[in-house]
C-alpha cells in the first residue's frame, strides 16, 4: 500500500518466529496421529501425504505471513501491517484502548509465546490482536500501552512525546498490584460437584439405573456410562479454565487471571462495567457460597448460567462476603452502592396465576443507586445495574397480566449476563418503578 | 385508557392514519390472492360446494379479524417527546411500553419501503448499546419521521452519555 510506507528501518518489530508453529500445531498432531503407523512401517500412506502437503503449504503461508507482520508504535497510535496477498495496516489509537487481555493457548504456552488482546471501544471484539508474542515482550508491550494510553488520556496533545523515553517507560516498574482473591482448587472442585449439572446428572442417572433394574439390559447401563463421560468432560472444561483464578487489584482495574492449560489475563476497567449478577446454586446455599459474573462494555458473549466457562466470570466460587465486596468494588464508578441494601420486594399474592411456581422467588427493588432484580430457586440470581449504566426501560404487560392488574419492568443494558427484570409487578409500582428509574438515572447521568 | 400507560406528562403523538391503511391494503391484497387460489384449485378439482363455501367463509372471517386487529394496533402506537428522553408504546393485546433517554442513543434509522413510500409514511427506529432496546415508531408522515430523526440526533449529540 502506498498510502502507509513502510515504517523507518529499525523501530518495527516482529511477532515471535515460533508463530507458525503454534497456529499449524493441530495440524501437526494430525498427521503425526494419522500416519503414525504408516511412519513406522516405512512408508506414509495417502492421507498423510496430502496431509504433510498442507502442512508444508501452511508452513510456507504461515512464514509469509510472520514475515509480512510487523508492528510498531507512532504517535500515539499502535500499527500493525498484516497479509500476505492484500495488504492490511491497522491503526489502534493508544487512547481508545479499554483494556489490554494476556492470553496463552496451551501450545503457545508450552513456547512461553502469548497473544495479546486489545479491547477498542466499538470495534469487533477481536479488532486488534498480536499473535504471538514472547510472554515477557507482551507483558512490556502491555505496559507500555497503557503507560501511554494515561499519558495520552492525562492530557498530552497527540503527538508530544512523553517526557520519559520509551525505554523508560518499558523498564517502569508495573503498577503494585494487589491479590484480592485467589481460588482454592478444593473449593472449585467442591462447588463443581455440588452444582446444578450434578444435581440433574443424579436425576437422570436415576432414572437409568430404574429403567436398568425394571427392564435388565444393557441400555440403562450405557445411558449411565454416557452421562457420567458427559459430565465429566464438561465439569473438567470448567476446571480447566478456572484453575488457579486469581483476582488482583491493579491501577488499570482489576485483574483477572485463570487457567490450567489456556492461561488468559484480563483486565477488567471499573468505568466500563455496566452491571453485575450474583449467582447462588441451591446445593451452594449451605455453605455460603455464590458466584460472580460481570458485564462489560465491548465483552459481548458471556452468560450467568455457568454452564459454559466465560470471560465476564469475576469468580466462579467463592464466600458470599467476599463476592459481595468485589461487587461493591466492581460498581465502584457508581459510588460503590452494596447491591444487599436495596430492600427487594415480592411480586404480589395474585400472580402465582400467572407464575405459579417461581412467584415465590421472583424480588426486584430500587435503590439510590441501583436496580435489582433476583430470580430462581436452584439457581438464585441477583441481576444488579447501577442506575448510571440504564440503557432504556421498558414496561410489558400481557393479556393475562392486564387481567390480574400486573406488570413487568424490564432494564436494557448492552449485551452481556445482565439482565434486570422486575417481573409481575402490581400496575401502580410497576410504573411507579418505571418513572424513579428514569428519573434516577436522568440524574446519574448527568452528574 | 388505564393508568399503567398513560403519557408522561400531556398526550400520546398518534401515529399516521395511512398506516393501517397500508396494512389493510396488504391484508386485503394476499386475502383475495389466496381467495382466489382457493377457488382455482378447487374448480381445477371439481371439488365439492361443502368444502368451497365454508373456506371461502373463514378465510373472509379471518381478513375480518385481521382488519379490526390492524385497526386497534394502530391506535395504539403512540410516542411522546420529553426533554431529555422519548416514550414509545406499541400494542394492543401484549402492551409495550419503553423509554430511551437521548443520551444513550447510538443512531437514528429511518426506513420507507417501497409500499411505506406509495403510503408517504416512514418509520423511525432507535439504537442504543442494548439489543433488548426495541424502539420503533412506525408509519410517521415522511415529514415528522425527518423531524423526528433531527430533533432526536441533535439532541442525542448534546446529552450524549456514551455507555
Amino acid at each position: 500500500m502506498t498510502e502507509h510506507p513502510d515504517p523507518p528501518g529499525r523501530s518495527y518489530k516482529r511477532l515471535s518466529p515460533l508463530t507458525p508453529l503454534v497456529r499449524s500445531a493441530i495440524l501437526v498432531v494430525a498427521v503425526v496421529a494419522s500416519s503414525w503407523n504408516d511412519v513406522l512401517r516405512g512408508d506414509l500412506g495417502p492421507l498423510g501425504w496430502v496431509l504433510l502437503a498442507m502442512l508444508v503449504a501452511g508452513a510456507a503461508y504461515g512464514t509469509a505471513s510472520w514475515f509480512r507482520t510487523k508492528y510498531w508504535i507512532e504517535a500515539d497510535e499502535l500499527r500493525v501491517d498484516t497479509g500476505v496477498i492484500s495488504r492490511q495496516s491497522r491503526r489502534i489509537r493508544v487512547d481508545r484502548l479499554q483494556g489490554i487481555d494476556i492470553v496463552q493457548p496451551f501450545v503457545a504456552r508450552l513456547l512461553g509465546l502469548a497473544e495479546l488482546r486489545m479491547d477498542v471501544a466499538g470495534g469487533g471484539s477481536r479488532e486488534g490482536s498480536l499473535a504471538f508474542l514472547p510472554l515477557r515482550e507482551a507483558h512490556d508491550l502491555r505496559a507500555t500501552l497503557l503507560a501511554r494510553r494515561d499519558a495520552v488520556r492525562a492530557g498530552h496533545p497527540a503527538g508530544t512525546e512523553d517526557p520519559r523515553t520509551e525505554a523508560e517507560q518499558r523498564t517502569a516498574p508495573p503498577a503494585p498490584e494487589q491479590v484480592v482473591a485467589r481460588l482454592d482448587l478444593g473449593m472449585l472442585v467442591v462447588s463443581l460437584l455440588l452444582s446444578p449439572e450434578t444435581g440433574a446428572f443424579l436425576v437422570s442417572a436415576a432414572f437409568f439405573i430404574v429403567v436398568f433394574a425394571t427392564f435388565g439390559g444393557v441400555g440403562g447401563a450405557a445411558g449411565v456410562v454416557s452421562l457420567v463421560v458427559g459430565l465429566g468432560l464438561t465439569q473438567f472444561r470448567k476446571l480447566s479454565a478456572y484453575y488457579d483464578f486469581t483476582v488482583a487489584q491493579t491501577a488499570a482495574g482489576l485483574q483477572v487471571r485463570r487457567g490450567l492449560f489456556d492461561r488468559s489475563t484480563q483486565t477488567i476497567t471499573l468505568a466500563r462495567v455496566q452491571g453485575v449478577v450474583i449467582s447462588e446454586p441451591l446445593l451452594w446455599r449451605g455453605f455460603g457460597w455464590a458466584r460472580l459474573d460481570v458485564a462489560v462494555a465491548g465483552y459481548a458473549s458471556g452468560s450467568a448460567d455457568g454452564s459454559k466457562p466465560s470471560a465476564s466470570t469475576v469468580l466462579p466460587v467463592g464466600p458470599r462476603p467476599l463476592v459481595m465486596w468485589l461487587a461493591r468494588h466492581l460498581l465502584q464508578a457508581s459510588g460503590g452502592p452494596d447491591p444487599d441494601a436495596v430492600a427487594l420486594a415480592a411480586p404480589p399474592v395474585r400472580a402465582r396465576w400467572v407464575a405459579p411456581w417461581v412467584r415465590r422467588f421472583l424480588a426486584a427493588g430500587i435503590g439510590e443507586d441501583l436496580v435489582v432484580s433476583r430470580a430462581g430457586l436452584l439457581s438464585r440470581r441477583t441481576h444488579v445495574v447501577p442506575h448510571a449504566r440504564v440503557q432504556s426501560l421498558r414496561l410489558h404487560q400481557g393479556p393475562w397480566q392486564r387481567r390480574l392488574g400486573l406488570a413487568d419492568v424490564l432494564v436494557d443494558s448492552p449485551p452481556g449476563p445482565v439482565h434486570v427484570r422486575a417481573r409481575h409487578r402490581d400496575v401502580r409500582e410497576a410504573r411507579a418503578l418505571l418513572d424513579e428509574a428514569g428519573v434516577r438515572s436522568r440524574a446519574a447521568r448527568s452528574l | 385508557m388505564d393508568d399503567l400507560f398513560a403519557p408522561p406528562d400531556n398526550e400520546w403523538r398518534a401515529v399516521s392514519a395511512a398506516l393501517a391503511t397500508m396494512r389493510r391494503v396488504l391484508l386485503l391484497g394476499v386475502g383475495c390472492l389466496v381467495l382466489v387460489v382457493i377457488v382455482v384449485g378447487c374448480l381445477l378439482l371439481s371439488a365439492p360446494a361443502w368444502l368451497v363455501v365454508p373456506l371461502v367463509l373463514f378465510g373472509v372471517a379471518l381478513v375480518t379479524c385481521g382488519w379490526i386487529v390492524i385497526g386497534r394496533n394502530a391506535r395504539w402506537w403512540g410516542y411522546a417527546e420529553r426533554d431529555e428522553d422519548l416514550y414509545i408504546k406499541h400494542g394492543a393485546l401484549f402492551r409495550k411500553l419503553v423509554v430511551v433517554p437521548y443520551g444513550r442513543m447510538q443512531y437514528v434509522d429511518v426506513h420507507a419501503g417501497p409500499l411505506e413510500q406509495l403510503f408517504k409514511i416512514a418509520s423511525v427506529h432507535l439504537h442504543t448499546a442494548s439489543p433488548g432496546t426495541s424502539a420503533v415508531i412506525p408509519g410517521l408522515r415522511a415529514d415528522e419521521a425527518a423531524r423526528l430523526r433531527d430533533r432526536l440526533t441533535s439532541l442525542g449529540e448534546t446529552q450524549a452519555a456514551g455507555l
